[in-house]
């Protein structure tokens, strides 16, 4: 038997994924063809892609992709900006920290889509409300990997600082934020994932454009290839948004040495 | 101060104490001085103080009773003529190395081109030369000691306080490091306070060391040997007698104490009962 390099069993790894997709896909194709079932419930995959084609073909789903996109990375910017700074302040201050966390976590646990309703009437129809909402969903994760990162930075490095007589300002920005980034930058990429939940729920609620727009559109209709087709499209973009913030990353730590936790 | 216009220690603890709320010994009532250029090394067992004596020094833990003095002057803070070394390197991954040894400069100011001079020299002289723009985690831990060492060295410290710098490395490695921490700090006229539980390390680096047991300097050994030292010396016959005597001392400690707080207890009956005296 070959030896199996790291090289090789990533190849291997990454066939088989390949090959478990493309065998779910058929499988779906043959029960829908076999059992004739109806396109209003389930679409073929043949059929969805076809929609897909057509609808992006025909321009229909550009306006739709170019909105979504821009509340998307609109949210992440606003969310992930105060979800930083305030990680930095939480992680700072045990004070602030006993002070605001509670309410923090009450913005989680609400239901974010109760309060969507409440969004139109405060922000009106359009792109506003759903960025809000993204924002809302995207702040947290990395609010709490900053503030974790920095609450965990190395006891002797910090004492290394005192001793150099850094300022805390030079101890956070040139000791604990480098050594919180991993964790910060995964943060990063939980908050790209939740970005598409919020923007596509946002849209359910209250939009006229959007791919979440389109699916509600789509029900209305009873045109499920369509929404299926949306679905797809959603998905794929989300994908791409996560493995591009993945390789920025995966750069960005080389550079800095910092060896990088890879996801499974 | 010093009428005679001799230079001040590099570091005098007049009767330091400093004790944790609720737990170990901590230091009680130290009394130490070290000479500039001298190297004293403080021996012990784990949780003696020796670590805490050590932060007392650079001014990281108050002194709750007594006074810290470096050059001369009161120390209420970390100081910039004080270098340090920890146990662990503790280099900042995301630097290179040349840039982990200039952190102390740069963390004030950018640094000269004397200073870069410098850094590149202290690489130079720990056999690092090729390696300053690499980062720290491409570095053996042998590697990494020296790094930090040189960091500790490149403001030119009067001080150089030093924690168990070199207990995780093997035996090799550490004895190649005592020789360039030795060679460099002859050479410097460094002063050195180094804390350390390996007997044979001591006695290498030491113009004289202290033994500390919970809380207490128990007894002080001076080290006549021949300087500047060499890796020949661990095999001469005196170097072996010296970390008997040590060995000797360390095991010693508690009757030493003893022994001594009695005759400080029968010294204050004495002056107690002697109301005139004063």
């Amino acid at each position: 038997m070959p030896r199996l390099t790291p090289r090789l069993l990533h190849h291997r790894d990454a066939t088989g994924r390949l090959l478990l997709g493309l065998a779910a896909l058929a499988l779906w194709e043959a029960v829908v063809r076999l059992a004739a079932v109806s396109p209003l419930v389930l679409p073929a995959p043949s059929q969805v892609a076809q929609v897909l084609v057509q609808s992006l073909a025909s321009g229909y789903l550009v306006p739709h992709v170019a909105r979504t996109l821009a509340e998307v990375l609109l949210g992440l910017l606003l969310g992930g900006t105060l979800g930083f700074a305030l990680g930095l302040a939480l992680g700072e201050s045990a004070r602030l920290r006993r002070l605001l966390m509670p309410y923090v976590l009450l913005t989680q646990v609400v239901p974010k889509l109760a309060l969507a309703p409440l969004f139109i009437v405060w922000f009106g129809f359009g792109l506003l409300p759903v960025v809000v909402m993204t924002a809302l969903i995207c702040f947290f994760p990395l609010l709490e990997n900053t503030a974790t990162g920095l609450q965990h930075t190395e006891a002797a490095a910090l004492e290394l600082f005192r001793l150099l007589r850094a300022s805390r300002w030079q101890t956070l920005w040139r000791l604990k934020v480098p050594a919180s980034l991993p964790g910060i930058l995964a943060g990063v990429r939980v908050a790209v994932v939740l970005a598409w939940v919020g923007a596509v729920v946002g849209e359910f609620i209250g939009a006229s454009q959007g791919l979440g727009a389109v699916i509600v559109a789509a029900q209305g209709s009873m045109d499920t290839p369509l929404m299926f087709a949306a679905l797809a499209l959603i998905t794929a973009l989300g994908l791409a948004c996560y493995a591009a913030v993945l390789a920025v990353q995966q750069r960005l730590l080389q550079a800095l040495g910092t060896r990088a936790p890879l996801p499974a | 101060m010093h009428a005679d216009g001799a230079p001040p220690a590099a570091l005098v603890l007049d009767q330091v104490s400093h004790t944790y709320a609720g737990r170990g010994a901590g230091v009680q009532a130290v009394s130490l001085d070290v000479a500039p250029g001298a190297v004293q090394v403080l021996v012990g067992r784990s949780g003696c103080g020796k670590t805490t004596l050590l932060k007392l020094a650079a001014g990281l833990l108050p002194a709750q009773a007594g006074q810290v003095r470096v050059q001369g002057q009161a120390v209420t803070g970390p100081q910039a003529r004080v270098g340090f070394v920890f146990q662990a390197p503790t280099l900042l991954p995301w630097l290179s190395v040349a840039d982990n040894v200039l952190l102390p400069i740069r963390l004030h100011r950018s640094p000269l081109p004397p200073e870069h001079a410098r850094a590149a020299a202290l690489l130079a002289q720990m056999g690092l030369q090729g390696l300053a723009s690499e980062r720290p985690a491409r570095l053996s831990g042998g590697q990494q000691s020296r790094v930090a060492l040189a960091r500790a060295l490149i403001t030119q410290p009067a001080l150089l306080l030093l924690d168990e710098p070199f207990a995780a490395l093997d035996a090799i490695t550490r004895e190649e490091l005592q020789q360039a921490l030795a060679t460099l700090c002859e050479a410097r006229r460094t002063a050195v306070l180094f804390v350390t539980h390996d007997l044979a390390e001591a006695v290498f680096l030491a113009d004289r060391v202290c033994v500390m047991h919970a809380g207490r300097l128990c007894a002080s050994l001076p080290i006549q040997l021949p300087r500047p030292r060499r890796a020949a010396l661990r095999d001469s016959p005196g170097f072996a007698a010296l970390c008997a005597q040590l060995r000797h001392e360390l095991h010693q400690p508690e009757a030493t104490a003893s022994t001594r707080a009695e005759a400080e207890a029968e010294a204050s009956v004495a002056a107690s009962s002697q109301p005139g005296a004063a």
